[in-house]
């Protein structure tokens, strides 16, 4: 689990109002809104690395097609107790094999890396008064795993070998 | 019982080594109230109206007496601790629920951590107690020693626990998510009232498999819970609940909380919803990585049966002919007779009983039990019935393996401990949330309700003669003490900052004796607080006025009459709402 220190972040959001630009021209590391990405994907050549923000309301099927030119999806925590981007990161990891970052936004509090590492966030932009101490001490607990399968283990403990 | 593993244990440890640093940095200034709340929440820890409260999972009722008087303990040392801030309450006890937890309500936040450790080494937590996740799994009490069982539902209660504790991907739903299951012809486990509720039956080649009810509940918008499959084969059971709870994870309304439950999008979606599950357990099956592997196999079965002892050791089957049970009845006086009719439970096993240790009795709440309580029943379950006990939906406690002949001497035993009111299935063993005296949720209180009533009927000749009722009260709308399934339910509504009481009838939880689910009606605007038992008595009178004979039950005559005798009969004893209204 990275968690991103803005600073050292390759990663740009493209603030300009969708509706009054004209397809812009290619840049590497641009992180899009769904409509950026839609109005550049025919354009902009395939080799360019792209990130894609998917707010959680989207059902993350609808951008599964463009999944092999995205080299990273940024899921949204708009409240932190607002779960739905687990269900989306699960199904890009274990259900459309996505290889790329998927990068946790939003209000994003040390205690939720666990959950996030479990359903295939590989990177965190922490909320502001979040501490690096603090997210190494939150991912420090239950060593010995837990009982359901998930992305980095993907079978259930009973599924696996030596299960007890 | 089930019987941890290695691997159980050093789970709920971490479980509690990780509240702790929680509570540490919220302590420290580091985990703000709003932050901490979702977290202390799935660890069972609330704030109420004048201090914390800590709900304790008991899984599927399943208690040791070992637990139990580590329950004692806490009771004894933490609630209401002498030198701590609720020091001058009446604490030393614990309330014993509908969803078959153990709640305090005097602990303070700065011993919550010692309290999980104490738990801990019980095998015991406050996983999923509370907050938007699924909750503590709850089944029939006599699971496993019920004689109209079908299939046990024990092994299977755990195979969910452990898939539903700490599941990464439903720890943030739009909304509490309960489930419950059970194995036998009656349902004791009011499955059609939860957001997921199983019935394990056979079909006709033997082989196991779960009736799936989704999108029951109570609260503002009763519902029963829709089938949407007749017969799932038990090894999908995991994959099928998952691709339910994923559908309501991501379809789930997250913009109004009274809205948020499964039962609306059920409801909302009708077809849609079950198409949706069905395409999302196909899916797991077909295309996602190790989906298949999340099938249950015999293997998994038989390991987690093991840890049960299923027939704890020690249990001996009578062969000879039935005990006659009432045949020394005459000599020990008609309140053994009582008992024996009321408290006591037919069992699989020849020449076994479970027996119900009345937690309903004058003087305390319905479910509370106090540290020697407590005590004093796990010292029962350790003499007569192998050290197990079960908490009840109906907030009592079972002894599960009571042998015929000792029947007798438990008697004895409970009644000097005031465990052996024969009040079982009568008005009087009720089910009451806490209510307003302690809740923060309450628009009402309960327990002074649960108490006048409770005076009002205490002649066991009275109850006897009334019959089978249920009586259920909860303190608001979030219906914790199920008012809906009630056959006489009392909500606690309020009114210009005063304390009302709404009386519904008709409500049934599923039973075969109440002839299935569905919520009650109310009968006409609230009555305060001191109508209430004139309201009860009225209500009682007019059945035993209305009904065909002796025998035919509150709830069947309600059914056969309707509402109108009652409500006259209700209305005829209305003071304060004939002038308020």
């Amino acid at each position: 689990m990275k968690v991103i220190d803005t600073n050292h972040d390759r990663w740009h959001e493209v603030t300009a109002d969708d509706s009054l630009v004209a397809v812009p021209a290619a840049e590497p590391w641009s992180l899009l809104t769904i409509t950026q990405w839609q109005a550049v994907r025919a354009s902009w050549p395939a080799d360019v690395p792209v990130g894609l923000i998917v707010p959680n309301d989207v059902d993350i099927e609808t951008v599964v097609a463009d999944l092999p030119r995205l080299r990273l999806v940024a899921l949204c925590f708009p409240k932190w107790v607002d779960g739905r981007a687990y269900s989306q990161a699960r199904l890009l990891r274990m259900r459309y094999r996505f290889p790329g970052e998927i990068r946790a936004t939003g209000e994003v509090l040390v205690d939720m890396l666990p959950l996030m590492v479990r359903t295939g966030f590989d990177a965190a932009l922490l909320r502001a008064d979040q501490t690096l101490a603090n997210a190494r001490r939150a991912l420090g607990f239950f060593a010995e795993g837990h009982y359901q399968g998930d992305v980095s283990e993907t079978r259930p403990r009973f599924a696996r070998p030596a299960a007890a | 019982m089930y019987r941890y593993t290695e691997f159980d244990r050093q789970f709920v440890h971490q479980r509690a080594a990780q509240f702790r640093d929680q509570l540490q940095r919220h302590f420290a200034g580091q985990l703000p109230d709003d932050d901490f709340r979702a977290l202390r929440l799935q660890n069972g820890w609330y704030v109420q109206r004048h201090a914390p409260m800590l709900r304790v999972a008991v899984p599927y009722g399943e208690l040791s007496s070992k637990q139990l008087r580590a329950l004692g303990r806490i009771a004894r040392e933490f609630d209401a601790r002498e030198g701590g801030p609720y020091q001058d309450q009446r604490g030393g006890y614990g309330h014993f629920t509908t969803r078959q937890n153990c709640q305090y309500n005097w602990i303070a936040l700065a011993d919550a951590a010692d309290v999980m450790d104490i738990l801990a080494d019980a095998d015991m937590h406050g996983i999923q107690t509370s907050g938007n996740c699924i909750r503590n799994i709850t089944s029939d009490c006599f699971a496993g020693v019920a004689a109209d069982e079908i299939v046990d539902p024990r092994p299977y209660c755990e195979i969910l626990r452990q898939w539903s504790t700490l599941h990464p991907e439903f720890a943030f739903l739009p909304r509490k998510f309960k489930i419950a299951v059970s194995g036998t012809l009656e349902d004791r486990a009011a499955t059609a009232w939860h957001d997921i509720g199983l019935v394990l039956k056979k079909n006709e080649a033997g082989e196991i498999g779960f009736e799936v009810r989704v999108g029951g509940g109570m609260g503002r918008t009763p519902i029963i819970g829709t089938v949407v499959r007749d017969f799932l084969p038990w090894k999908e059971i995991l994959v099928f609940i998952e691709a339910i709870v994923r559908v309501y994870n991501r379809y789930g309304r997250r913009d109004n909380s009274y809205k948020a439950r499964i039962k609306i999008l059920v409801k909302a979606e009708g077809q849609k919803f079950i198409d949706a599950v069905e395409a999302e357990f196909a899916n797991i099956r077909e295309h996602d990585v190790d989906g298949g592997a999340h099938l249950l196999t015999d293997a998994e079965l038989a390991r987690v049966s093991a840890h049960f002892e299923l027939v704890p050791e020690g249990v001996t089957p009578s062969t000879g002919e039935p005990l006659d049970l009432f045949a020394d009845a005459a000599a020990r006086g008609p309140a053994y007779r009582r008992w024996l009719e009321r408290n006591v439970h037919p069992h699989r096993i020849p020449g076994y009983r479970a027996v119900t240790l009345s937690l309903k009795r004058a003087g305390l709440a319905p479910g509370d039990a106090t540290a020697d309580q407590m005590d004093a029943a796990a010292a029962l379950a350790d003499r007569f019935s192998l050290g197990e006990l079960r908490v009840s939906h109906d907030q009592n406690l079972v002894l599960p393996w009571i042998r015929e002949s000792e029947l007798a001497a438990l008697w004895e035993a409970a009644r000097a401990v005031g465990f052996a009111t024969p009040n079982i299935g009568y008005l009087t063993d009720m089910i009451a949330c806490p209510g307003g005296d302690l809740c923060a949720l309450a628009n009402a209180r309960s327990l002074p309700i649960a108490a006048a009533i409770n005076e009002r009927f205490d002649d066991l000749d009275e109850l006897h003669d009334i019959g089978d009722i249920d009586l259920h009260i909860s303190g608001c709308i979030n219906s914790c003490g199920h008012h809906h399934s009630g056959h006489i339910g009392i909500l606690g509504v309020d009114k210009d900052g005063k304390e009302w009481y709404q009386v519904s009838l008709g409500g049934m939880d599923g039973s075969a004796l109440s002839g299935g689910a569905a919520p009650g009606k109310v009968i006409g605007p609230s009555f305060a607080a001191d109508e209430v038992p004139d309201v009860i008595e009225a209500v009682i009178d007019a059945y035993r006025g209305q009904r065909s004979a002796a025998a035919e039950r509150f709830i069947d005559t309600v059914k056969r009459v309707g509402l109108e005798p009652f409500k006259a009969a209700a209305n005829a004893v209305r003071r304060a709402t004939a002038v308020h209204s």
